[in-house]
């Protein structure tokens, strides 16, 4: 999928786009994460140290009840009797446990003064003492066996004589234990899930183990101890969580996020600007951003971009209005150009002896293409067609001149060969650029239509006799003017008569190319012509534009154009 | 467009141009040819694959021409019909030495025959 521009993101997609709630939800997270961890930690070291502690205070518990025993009751004798009484029964007498005849065969020490006084006092222990249970007992050790004597446990009682069989390996570490550090078994049990039983011997005189005051704890109680740890430590954690989490969504907001905001703002701004057309308000260098990092040097960098766009921009300005200065500096020499040539139709309106139409079509502002045409004296018409080897100021700035020294020529009146040989020795003695230019010119008598013409490398007339078709001359044709000094140029003569046409143009007709590549061509312009071989100058000059338009199409004019359309009516006055 | 390729062989130069040389064209080939005559003293301008020569290459070809007479020859070679008559209208085929190759020459004799 495409990133999407920062202003095709909705309201909400750039809310969502929140360093701080990202910075949120992750503290949030790794607290929580880490808290639990802790939490679980804790409570497995914790549930050690107090279930450790829980046995030792039960150890001590039985030790201190083991010799309470010794007062105001014989726990010694008790036990023996019990235990004299248990091993007396046959095994099926002993299986017979939990019935009314079993009860009976200890019925006796029920009523017994130191059972009586023994077991208010283990219930006493039991009362004051955080344990399940606290209770007399002896080992079978033949048939497994944990046969009670004394247990006040008032919700579960066990009677003197009744037994239950016991783990093997938990009994033999009460008998054989050494005396050393704790006495304790952990086993799992049916009833009661997992239990602690921890217990101290008693002994008779003779240092024979006659019975073992038990403790018993379960496991509930260890976890009892330890629900208000995991709780306050829960708690802790959340705390702690939300308090780090808001501190440092604080510290980001303050350092990151506002900052960056700052600097997008700025440059939602500075655009604007641009667009409003506001120069002088900087937006980047006002930021002020202090955060001794990236951030802050992200900041510099965008001054450094508004300072440096500011001045491209103003250099930028100068150049457009230095081009805007060259632009209509051109565009008044394009004027100045297109009035130094005649430009007004008729341009002799008192004259009937000939008919003249020209048209300059310049490929850019200026052009190198000219014509020119004007009266010599009153007998004589100068007309010419030049084309200057270059287009633009270049050509242009060689045209007038060229067009002058050829006018000034011909007003002196020189034949056509003389214009064309002064004009070149003119060009030639300062011509370092090794511009030239082509002309054909023609001197008419407008008397006697004896028409003095000379080519210097221009393009071949159409020449057209009353009754005929336009035709091609292939004049003879010198070299081009400012190419060589010494350039020497020949004249020929060709006699008008009243109806004779001629047709000059510069090489941008037969050159005009089409969209292809196609040029124009001398055969379409002979074809042009002579479809309407009597069309008057202007019309012939229109219908050659709309030949060349409808060729070219769309591709771009590429060089100039320059036609002159020429009729020669006959002279009236000798007529 | 115009292409333009160079080729040296002891002090003779060959250029040989591909494609229109106009007035777009003309400055490159003008900077190309002024910039590389330096101990030249034969320059060829190979005209086989040159399509169109307007007033401004015609301007280059003159303003070589003139360095080179001061420094050795110029020839231009390999004419096609449409380039030839640009040049014999504007007298360049006067001034200019113009040399058509054994290959060019050949194709004509046959044509001729």
């Amino acid at each position: 999928m495409p990133i999407k521009s920062i202003k095709e993101m909705s309201a909400h997609e750039r809310r969502v786009h929140s360093l701080s709630a990202r910075m949120f939800s992750t503290i949030v997270k790794s607290c929580i994460i880490l808290g639990l961890v802790i939490l679980i930690i804790g409570l497995g070291l914790y549930g050690l140290v107090l279930s450790q502690q829980y046995i030792d205070s039960a150890f001590d518990l039985s030790c201190s009840a083991a010799s309470a025993t010794g007062y105001g009751a014989d726990s010694v004798s008790l036990s023996k009797r019990v235990m004299e009484k248990y091993r007396s029964l046959s095994e099926e007498q002993i299986q017979s446990i939990g019935s009314s005849r079993y009860k009976a065969l200890f019925a006796e020490f029920e009523v017994d003064h130191d059972y009586e006084a023994l077991s208010d006092m283990l219930y006493s222990f039991l009362e004051h003492n955080d344990v399940y249970d606290v209770y007399l007992a002896m080992y079978d050790e033949e048939a497994s066996r944990l046969v009670y004597i004394v247990d006040p446990d008032p919700s579960f009682p066990y009677y003197p004589g009744e037994w239950e069989s016991v783990n093997r390996k938990g009994m033999e570490k009460f008998l054989n234990w050494d005396g050393e550090g704790l006495l304790y078994d952990i086993e799992k049990t049916d009833i009661y899930g997992w239990i602690c039983t921890t217990g101290t011997p008693i002994r008779d005189e003779s240092g024979n183990i006659c019975a073992f005051l038990l403790v018993d704890l379960t496991v509930n109680d260890v976890l009892r101890g330890m629900g208000p740890y995991a709780l306050q430590v829960s708690i802790a954690i959340v705390i702690i969580t939300i308090i780090m989490a808001g501190l440092l969504t604080r510290k980001m907001n303050k350092t990151v996020v506002k900052p960056i905001n700052a600097i997008a703002d700025a440059a939602v701004e500075y655009v604007n600007d641009k667009r409003n057309g506001v120069n002088d308000v900087d937006r980047f260098q006002t930021l002020n951003i202090r955060t001794g990092d990236e951030i802050e040097n992200l900041s510099l960098v965008m001054a450094d971009m508004e300072r440096d766009l500011t001045e491209i921009e103003s250099n930028l300005t100068e150049v457009t209005a230095k081009n805007e200065k060259i632009s209509t500096e051109l565009s008044l020499a394009a004027k100045i150009q297109a009035e130094f040539i005649p430009h007004v139709f008729p341009p002799f309106p008192e004259r009937t002896e000939f008919s003249l139409f020209a048209t300059m079509t310049p490929a850019k502002e200026v052009g190198g293409d000219f014509y020119d045409f004007f009266m010599i004296d009153d007998d004589h018409l100068c007309m010419l067609v030049a084309d200057v080897s270059g287009k633009g100021i270049p050509g242009a700035l060689f045209m007038m001149v060229s067009k002058i020294i050829i006018q000034s020529c011909a007003m002196l009146g020189q034949t056509a060969a003389e214009i064309l040989a002064k004009t070149n020795q003119a060009i030639c003695s300062n011509n370092e650029a090794q511009m030239f230019l082509t002309v054909w010119v023609g001197i008419l008598d407008l008397c006697t239509g004896k028409l003095t013409a000379a080519n210097a490398g221009h393009e071949y007339p159409m020449i057209k006799a009353p009754d005929g078709d336009y035709e091609m001359l292939k004049d003879r044709h010198g070299f081009v003017i400012g190419g060589l000094d010494e350039s020497v140029y020949t004249e020929y003569e060709l006699q008008l008569d009243p109806g004779s046409r001629i047709f000059v143009y510069t090489d941008g007709l037969p050159e005009a190319t089409d969209e292809e590549g196609r040029m124009f061509g001398l055969n379409r312009i002979l074809d042009v012509l002579n479809e309407d071989p009597g069309a008057d100058p202007e019309k012939v000059i229109s219908n050659m534009n709309e030949a060349v338009d409808g060729f070219v199409k769309n591709a771009e004019q590429f060089d100039d154009l320059t036609m002159l359309s020429f009729e020669y009516k006959g002279c009236t006055q000798n007529g | 467009m115009l292409n333009i390729s160079k080729e040296m062989e002891n002090t003779r130069l060959t250029f040989s141009l591909e494609g229109k040389l106009d007035s777009v064209t003309s400055n490159d080939l003008e900077s190309e040819i002024m910039n590389s005559l330096e101990g030249v003293e034969e320059l060829v301008v190979d005209c086989e694959k040159l399509e169109y020569v307007s007033s401004a290459g015609l301007r280059v070809l003159l303003a070589a021409l003139k360095l080179m007479n001061k420094q050795g020859t110029m020839k231009v070679t390999n004419v096609c019909d449409e380039i030839m008559s640009i040049f014999e209208m504007t007298g360049f085929s006067e001034i200019l030495t113009i040399e058509n190759n054994a290959k060019t020459q050949a194709k004509e004799t046959k044509e001729e025959e």
